[in-house]
């Protein structure tokens, strides 16, 4: 400092004296105050008196001195009057001097850019924050989306096990289900003896028979375009040129009835060959499922009732066909003519038997 | 006269300035304004046996905590290590602090609070954690500088360990 001009120096001085507000305390050995000056005033101090311990006076001294580290150096330290100083810690031989900068100024600013900088932090934190919650929701979503899908596979799975593929996709679209169709044919067929078998071999064979009947007529169903529509005890209810119409649903039942007859012959119940009691008549009937909650395709008609006198009048292994069955399947099937018999609530009927 | 540094230490916006301001005027402001440098606040503190002013001593939470100025920390007589509820990270930031300033000035009498316990949707520390740091037999509690909530007992508490 003692090679600039004495002028320099002079500005210098004034420059930090009234822009920073300068002030001192000198602290002697035993920590109380030995001297005292500049604009104290300036940070509230001007009462702390000479002699007195110094954190007494001033709080923040409490614990700071003595101070192995000096010159130590302290940023914006705010006062309890609001001043904000830059205190400089000294050493002279046992004493310390303190010396004050104002540096409020400099603090608000520093505050100012400090607090953007941290809001901007904080708001990051709380985006991450978020997002991690986000990704975790969405996960959880997705599993149970994946739960719901499974769980609808399962669902179709079983609604087609019951109705027909395209009578579930309709009923899947809230349609009401009930179609006309001109021209269909309609199958029944039972075991013949089955109450007498079934209680000579027992609940658990009858229940095998049932299952081999049974599952014989979904395979063959399958293999000839035909829909089983239920089973009522022993008997199975089979149609064909349905849902989607087809010329020659008359020939595809016959061949289904053929079939079928000649698994139940594979089969024995209770000592002999599985015998089958089958008829098949032809016409228009209303198609549809009823329920809300257990659905059922059925048909309705008289061509469904004729179809089931005509089974019942049927003769053990025999397939008895109306004659409406008849003109439909044309020469490529020979049938016998049966002999004209009175069907309840029908009257006369014309029937066939289709030989093997 | 008793008179007692204590310095409050955590990462940045953890609520040491709203703790100090609960405790001393039991005020709170939603407004967050960042400390920038040091702050000194007085209060006195009746105990059974004894009065004591306890020297608060709110120092800015640095974001980095690196920057952090231990020195600050001479002379004081315990901690009030603040940690705030909805932000995982800044617990391990009031761990390393206190390891800090051990290492400085050796093992101090400390309080750990868990600050705004009043945001409860927000809230991330798992109270098996806090059982865990109370295991240690640390004196740990669950504070909201707007509510109040054990504010006092915190600094009461502090204010018993470092007068024994």
């Amino acid at each position: 400092m003692h090679r600039l001009p004495k002028e320099v120096r002079g500005w210098i001085y004034d420059f930090f004296y009234s822009g920073h507000s300068i002030a001192y305390l000198k602290i002697d050995a035993e920590l109380r105050v030995a001297a005292k000056g500049g604009n104290l005033d300036h940070y509230g101090l001007s009462s702390l008196r000479i002699g007195k311990p110094i954190a007494e006076q001033l709080e923040v001294m409490e614990g700071l001195l003595p101070c192995p580290e000096l010159p130590f150096h302290m940023g914006m330290l705010e006062l309890p009057g609001g001043r904000v100083a830059d205190l400089h810690f000294f050493a002279d031989d046992a004493s310390v001097w303190l010396l004050f900068l104002d540096a409020t100024a400099e603090r608000d600013n520093k505050q100012r850019l400090q607090q953007k900088a941290y809001e901007m932090t904080l708001l990051q934190e709380r985006e991450r924050q978020l997002n991690e919650q986000l990704q975790a929701t969405n996960e959880a979503l997705r599993q149970s989306q994946e739960a719901l899908s499974r769980e609808y596979q399962r669902a179709e799975a079983l609604l087609l096990n019951i109705l027909p593929a395209s009578i579930a996709e309709r009923l899947k679209a809230h349609e009401k289900i009930a179609d006309n169709h001109a021209e269909v044919s309609v199958l029944f067929a039972d075991i013949v003896g089955f109450t007498e078998g079934a209680r000579s071999v027992g609940p658990v064979t009858t229940l095998a028979i049932l299952n081999y009947f049974f599952k014989a007529a979904d395979r063959l169903a399958e293999k000839y375009g035909c829909e089983k529509i239920k089973t009522i005890g022993d008997c199975v209810m089979v149609v064909a040129g349905l849902p989607t119409a087809r010329a020659d649903h008359a020939q595809a039942l016959a061949r289904y009835a053929l079939e079928l007859r000649k698994a139940g012959s594979r089969e024995r119940f209770a000592g002999e060959p599985l015998r089958l009691r089958i008829g098949i008549h032809s016409g228009p009937i209303v198609a549809g499922v009823i329920g809300k909650r257990r659905f059922a395709y059925d048909l309705w008609g008289e061509t469904v009732n004729l179809a089931a006198r005509i089974q019942t009048s049927a003769e053990p292994d025999e397939i008895r066909i109306s004659d409406a069955t008849y003109q439909l399947l044309g020469p490529g099937f020979v049938c016998d003519p049966l002999a004209e018999t009175e069907l309840r609530g029908t009257g006369r009927v014309r029937m066939w038997r289709l030989p093997a | 006269m008793l008179q007692k540094k204590i310095c409050m230490l955590g990462g940045f916006s953890v609520g040491k300035t709203s703790l100090v301001r609960r405790f001393v005027q039991s005020i709170f402001s939603e407004t967050y304004l960042t400390t920038v440098g040091v702050k000194i606040d007085k209060k006195s503190v009746v105990l059974p046996d004894k009065t004591v002013d306890l020297i608060l001593w709110d120092l800015a939470g640095e974001d980095d905590i690196g920057s952090f100025r231990v020195s600050y920390v001479r002379g004081a007589t315990g901690l009030v290590l603040v940690v705030d509820g909805t932000r995982a990270a800044t617990l391990a930031a009031a761990l390393t602090l206190r390891e800090r300033v051990e290492a400085e000035f050796g093992a101090m009498p400390f309080v750990l609070l868990f600050n705004k316990s009043d945001l409860v949707d927000k809230w991330v520390i798992p109270d098996s954690e806090i059982d865990d740091l109370r295991q240690r037999g640390w004196q740990v509690y669950l504070t909201s500088a707007l509510t109040g909530e054990h504010v006092d007992d915190a600094f009461l508490q502090l204010a018993t360990m470092v007068t024994k």
